[in-house]
Parts: structure tokens; C-alpha cells; sequence
């Protein structure tokens, strides 16, 4: 199988980023992760978009800052949408209202970061810290009609395949085999998900649910 | 690997591929709009909370005379999920266009008005589509579920598949479910007999409850009253919609109506195995490919099949009961005090009859106690008897009646029961 290689070095030669090409490869592994995390272990998670997006986000950006800047995003949007819930207020306007407040306090970040000695954000590229803002909206969405602690739970698990995600797409050995052996990452992902789709078994997590049921 | 009998609890996974499946598009639309359910029912002949009102614009709310509204109602989204935005309303407060909530708080027009508005934006219905509004009459709760009620209407929540309702629950809204039945939302779920239609466990955030929280009442033992009427109409729910081949029906109990359907769910959760501390897989795969007839077919194989190994004792105490030749009867004297006497069941002998010794020492030979006094004819001759004023247990079971009293020294039990005081009874002769 040497042709989805032959392409590959043709395309990199051709001046195609290495890094473009990986990342591409690896994402739809990432999202089979996601999906198993779903229909394997039994995270509830927000879906496949917001876990894949933040890991994104986390490579494009370093770990560390990328954490940050979620835990910052997520903890505006949650006090402001807590905050306008008593205005009452349209929908639309209310999420509107709820960017308002993340941009504005982003926008803050940035100028008073090289303040307090975290100057790299300034140096991050806006397009990351901008997806993160957008998926505010998503969050508050979801939060919506859910207790705390079951808002707190999905944000917890989707943090951890966000972030089970960034390891793969940096994971040294994947992008090595991305690149030298692709078909083993385009194919594996396929015959994968066509597995899981048919899995009807329990999920880790019900064994644990249902465990007054086993005697 | 797995724990034994995995393979018979319903999962996430099972569900959605396995079962979900049978609900065909069709059938999905009727569910998740209230106002096409309700339709669908009406035309069948099926009880629902009346519809009193449907906004399908912003005009209708702004045209709707709202003070024309009853004294209690509740607003709804058509196609809301887990009870989200709904607002029950209990009375009319002091002033018009004025109403008291399940909690006692006043709610005007402008609110409702303003909920209204955020229901047809869509802000809580699936995928936040726009979205129609409805006003419904309010279901009276029925006395029964009163002293299970904290705010907001239990409902019970019936799983048929097949024709045949394979499990059920009674939903009970708490302070932390703010008054909605949906136990995602912090409602107690209460397991249900299939058989006798008695409460067994409840469920309450993934723990088990023994007590209604904050109560000492107990949550198990609960006879929900006109059970195979509830489980009958779930069927016939399902027959009125045959593209839901796997169903969820909510109905609650109203005082005047009895049972009434207050929506189908085309995808209904897992808990009710924990409530019921049983799980589902199984129950499916044993109704699956059964060819059900009727309602009352299906009604009668969930009896047969899911009955709890209490529900056989249950079901005989409603109707005959079986007892043996010698039975220990307490007599009762007085509010708290039964004495316990061994008694033959006497089927020979029409009244009942205790000893005199006995019966002067209990007390019962007393002059208000005695009725009258009557010349006996029995099988040792001519006597003077008594009969006086009895009051006893017999398996459970309170029997006040009259008695003859008679010198039964030699006999072999102080006590007989006639067949005066059988009635209802079936007598085994032999041991038991």
C-alpha cells in the first residue's frame, strides 16, 4: 500500500504542511474516540464537535494556555447566562448577550495578560480562541435544563476526551504512522465505527448503574 | 467477563439499535407533538387532559384574552421533553389576571405571556425549533396520590411493547424536580407490581428510598387503585399508535376522569429497571414475537409473566382466601388488646361458638356484651345458651359477629367458627 504514501510525499514536496496533513489523518480518529467514549464507557459528552473542537483548540494553542482559556470561557458564560436567566429576556438576545460577556472579558485577558506575566496569549492566534468563545453558546445550551451536577459531569467528561484528543493528535508515534503508513489511520477509523455501530452491549458506566440488577 | 445477566438489563446501546427502531417516523411525530397526540387519542376514543388553547403564532398570544382562562390550567410546549418549560397553574389569585402556582407563588399574564413567547422561540423544545404553545386543563390529583404528592402531579409511566405493557412506575416530582415528573430532573421513581399494581421500590438521584423523603411514610406497598384499567389503556395508547412499537405512556390519575393519557414517549428512559429493581432486556425478549390479540390479551400476559413473588398472596387476599381446619384466631377486647385462641373451622355448625370459662374471662359475659339467651337444640341435648357480641381475626381478616357460648371444657379447642363468619373464606381440609 504504498500509494496513499506516494501521495502523501507528493503532496509534502508539493509544499503541503506535514502538520496539515497529520492533523487531517488524525482527526477522524479522534472522533471515533469521542464516539467510543460515548458508546463504550458511557460519557454523555456534548456530542462529537465540542470534544473534537476544544482538542483542536488545545493543540493549535499549548495545553496549558488552551485549559486556561476554557475554564475562563466556560466560567463567564455559566455566571452570565446564571446572571441574565433573571432578565427576562428572548432566547437569541440572551446568547447574544452571553458572547457580549465572554468577548468583552477575552478582549480584557489579552490587554492585561502581559501584565501578569502570561504574555504567550497574546501571541496565540485569535481563529482558537475564537471557536472557544463560539462553543459557549453550546455549553450554556446543554447546561440548560440540567441539574449543576449534571452539568458539571459533562464538562468534566468532555475535558477528558478533549484532552485524551489532543494526546493522540500529538502523540508522536500516530503522526509518525500518519504519514509512513496512512492506510493503517484512514482504515482503522472506518472498520471501527461500523463495529460500534452495531455494539449493543452495556456501556462501562451502566454496569455501575445498574449494578442493584446483577444477583 | 461480564457479570451474570448483563445481557438481560437494557442498555443505552441496546435500546437505541434495538428497540428505538421500531418507532417508525410516523409514529415519533404523533409522540413528540403533544397537540397530534392528543388528536390521535381523542379519535380513539382514549381520555386526555383537555386542550384549552394553542398559540402557533406571536399574534395568538398577543390576541389570546388570557383573563377568560379557568381557575387552573397548564402551559405548555408542544413538543417540550423532560417537562421542561411547562407552568402549572393552580387557582385564581385575589385580583383578575392573576394565578397561584403549585407553590403558592402569583403568576400574571405578562409571565405567562412572556413563557409563551419563549416556548414559540423554541427555548425548550428539542434542537431549539420554533415551537407551538398550548393551554391544557390541569389534572386534579386523585386522593389516593395526595399524600404522595409534594408539588406537581405524579404520573405513572407505563413501557409497552408489543401490545403488552412489559414495566411500570409511579414518577413522584419533589422540591428538587421543581414539581416535574421526570427523574432526570430529581423525581422519586417508584417501581410498580405488574400483577397487583403495588408500589415495591423507589429510586430517588441513584439512590434507593425506603420513606418518601422527609417523611416516615413508606414508599413500597402502595396500591395504585384501578390498575388493570391503567395498564389497558396503555395498550390501547399503543394500539392507536401501531408505528411506536416501543413506547413510553405517561398517565395520571384525575379525580372525576379516573385515568388519563398525558403523553407517549418514543424514547423512554432506563431508570425504571432500578426502580423497579428489574431489568428490562429480559422482560422484552419474553413478549417479543407474541401474537397479542387484544388490550386485555396483552394486559393479562404482563400479569401472568411480570408478577412479583409477592403479587399471588396479594391477589388472594383480594378475593378467597385459604385456610385450614385449625386456625389461631385473636379475639379482640378492646382498641389495643387480642388474645390469641386456637379455633376449629366448623363448617357443621352455623354460628360461632366459644367457651364459657373463656369467655367469662375475658370479660365478654358481661351484661352489655349479652344479647340475648336462647334455648339451644344440639347434639347434647337441650341447654341454655348465650349468645353474646364477638369480635376476631381469622388470617388477617376483622370478623364481628355473634356468638353462642357454650361449656366446651372437654372439647379440643375453646373455639369454633360457623359458617356464619365464612363467608369469603375457601377451607382446606387437610394440613396445611
Amino acid at each position: 500500500m504504498d500509494f496513499f504514501q506516494g501521495i502523501i510525499n507528493q503532496a509534502v514536496s508539493g509544499g503541503v504542511s506535514e502538520e496539515t496533513i497529520v492533523l487531517f489523518l488524525l482527526l477522524p480518529l479522534v472522533a471515533s474516540v469521542v464516539a467510543a467514549a460515548r458508546h463504550l464507557i458511557g460519557f454523555r459528552g456534548f456530542g462529537i464537535l465540542i470534544p473534537t473542537a476544544i482538542a483542536l483548540v488545545f493543540v493549535a494553542t499549548g495545553i496549558t494556555i488552551g485549559f486556561l482559556l476554557f475554564l475562563i470561557i466556560l466560567l463567564v458564560a455559566t455566571l452570565t447566562r446564571s446572571l441574565l436567566q433573571r432578565l427576562r429576556i428572548h432566547y437569541l438576545p440572551r446568547m447574544a448577550l452571553v458572547l457580549w460577556f465572554v468577548s468583552m472579558f477575552m478582549l480584557l485577558f489579552i490587554f492585561v495578560s502581559p501584565f501578569l506575566g502570561i504574555g504567550q496569549i497574546s501571541g496565540v492566534s485569535i481563529l482558537p480562541i475564537l471557536i472557544l468563545v463560539l462553543l459557549a453558546e453550546e455549553f450554556v445550551t446543554v447546561q440548560l435544563g440540567k441539574s449543576l451536577r449534571e452539568a458539571a459531569r459533562m464538562t468534566i467528561e468532555t475535558l477528558i476526551i478533549a484532552l485524551i484528543g489532543y494526546f493522540i493528535f500529538n502523540f508522536s508515534l500516530l503522526r509518525r504512522l500518519a504519514l509512513e503508513r496512512p492506510e493503517w489511520i484512514i482504515f482503522t477509523p472506518a472498520v471501527f465505527n461500523l463495529l460500534l455501530g452495531r455494539f449493543t452491549g452495556l456501556r462501562l458506566l451502566e454496569f455501575r448503574r445498574f449494578r442493584r440488577l446483577f444477583r | 467477563m461480564f457479570p451474570k445477566g448483563s445481557n438481560q438489563i437494557l442498555g443505552m446501546n441496546a435500546r437505541n439499535q434495538i428497540f428505538l427502531r421500531l418507532n417508525a417516523r410516523a409514529g415519533r411525530r404523533i409522540a413528540d407533538s403533544k397537540i397530534l397526540t392528543k388528536r390521535v387519542l381523542t379519535k380513539n376514543g382514549l381520555p386526555t387532559p383537555g386542550l384549552l388553547k394553542v398559540f402557533r403564532n406571536v399574534r395568538d398570544i398577543f390576541e389570546f384574552d388570557w383573563i377568560t382562562l379557568p381557575d387552573n390550567f397548564v402551559l405548555k410546549p408542544v413538543s417540550g421533553y423532560g417537562g421542561g418549560g411547562i407552568i402549572i397553574v393552580k387557582k385564581k389569585a385575589k385580583w383578575a389576571g392573576q394565578w397561584r402556582l403549585m407553590d403558592e407563588s402569583i403568576i400574571d399574564v405578562s409571565s405567562l405571556r412572556h413563557q409563551a413567547l419563549d416556548i414559540l422561540a423554541g427555548q425548550y423544545s428539542l434542537h431549539n425549533l420554533p415551537d407551538w404553545a398550548m393551554i391544557e386543563e390541569r389534572v386534579k390529583i386523585s386522593k389516593v396520590f395526595r399524600k404522595f404528592t409534594y408539588q406537581g402531579t405524579p404520573d405513572i409511566r407505563v413501557i409497552v411493547f408489543n401490545k403488552v405493557p412489559v414495566m411500570a412506575m409511579l414518577r413522584l416530582p419533589t422540591a428538587a424536580s421543581h414539581g416535574k415528573a421526570n427523574l432526570h430532573q430529581g423525581a422519586i421513581g417508584v417501581g410498580i407490581d405488574m400483577a397487583t399494581g403495588i408500589t415495591t421500590y423507589g429510586i430517588w438521584q441513584g439512590k434507593f428510598l425506603k420513606y418518601i423523603p422527609g417523611t416516615k411514610r413508606k414508599i413500597n406497598g402502595l396500591k395504585l387503585p384501578r390498575w388493570t384499567e391503567i395498564l389497558t389503556l396503555a395498550v390501547k395508547a399503543q394500539e392507536a399508535v401501531p408505528s411506536l412499537g416501543y413506547v413510553g405512556v405517561d398517565i395520571v390519575f384525575d379525580k372525576e376522569h379516573g385515568p388519563v393519557i398525558l403523553e407517549l414517549n418514543c424514547r423512554p428512559g432506563l431508570e425504571i429497571q432500578n426502580a423497579n429493581s428489574s431489568p428490562l432486556r429480559k422482560r422484552l425478549e419474553r413478549v417479543s414475537g407474541l401474537d397479542v390479540v387484544s388490550a386485555d390479551h396483552g394486559v393479562r400476559i404482563a400479569k401472568t409473566l411480570f408478577a412479583e413473588r409477592f403479587a399471588d398472596r396479594v391477589m388472594a387476599e383480594e378475593g378467597i382466601k385459604t385456610i385450614g381446619v385449625w386456625e389461631e384466631v385473636k379475639i379482640r377486647l378492646s382498641q389495643d388488646e387480642k388474645v390469641p385462641v386456637r379455633a376449629k373451622i366448623d363448617t357443621g355448625a352455623w354460628k360461632s361458638s366459644i367457651d364459657k370459662d373463656l369467655a367469662r374471662e375475658m370479660g365478654l359475659l358481661k351484661a352489655s356484651n349479652v344479647l340475648w339467651t336462647k334455648t339451644y337444640k344440639g347434639s347434647l341435648g337441650q341447654e341454655k345458651r348465650q349468645v353474646i357480641n364477638l369480635c376476631f381475626y381469622l388470617a388477617g381478616r376483622k370478623i364481628e359477629t355473634i356468638a353462642s357460648v357454650a361449656n366446651r371444657e372437654k372439647l379440643r379447642t375453646p373455639l369454633i367458627i360457623g359458617r356464619r363468619d365464612l363467608e369469603g373464606f375457601i377451607i382446606k381440609p387437610g394440613r396445611i
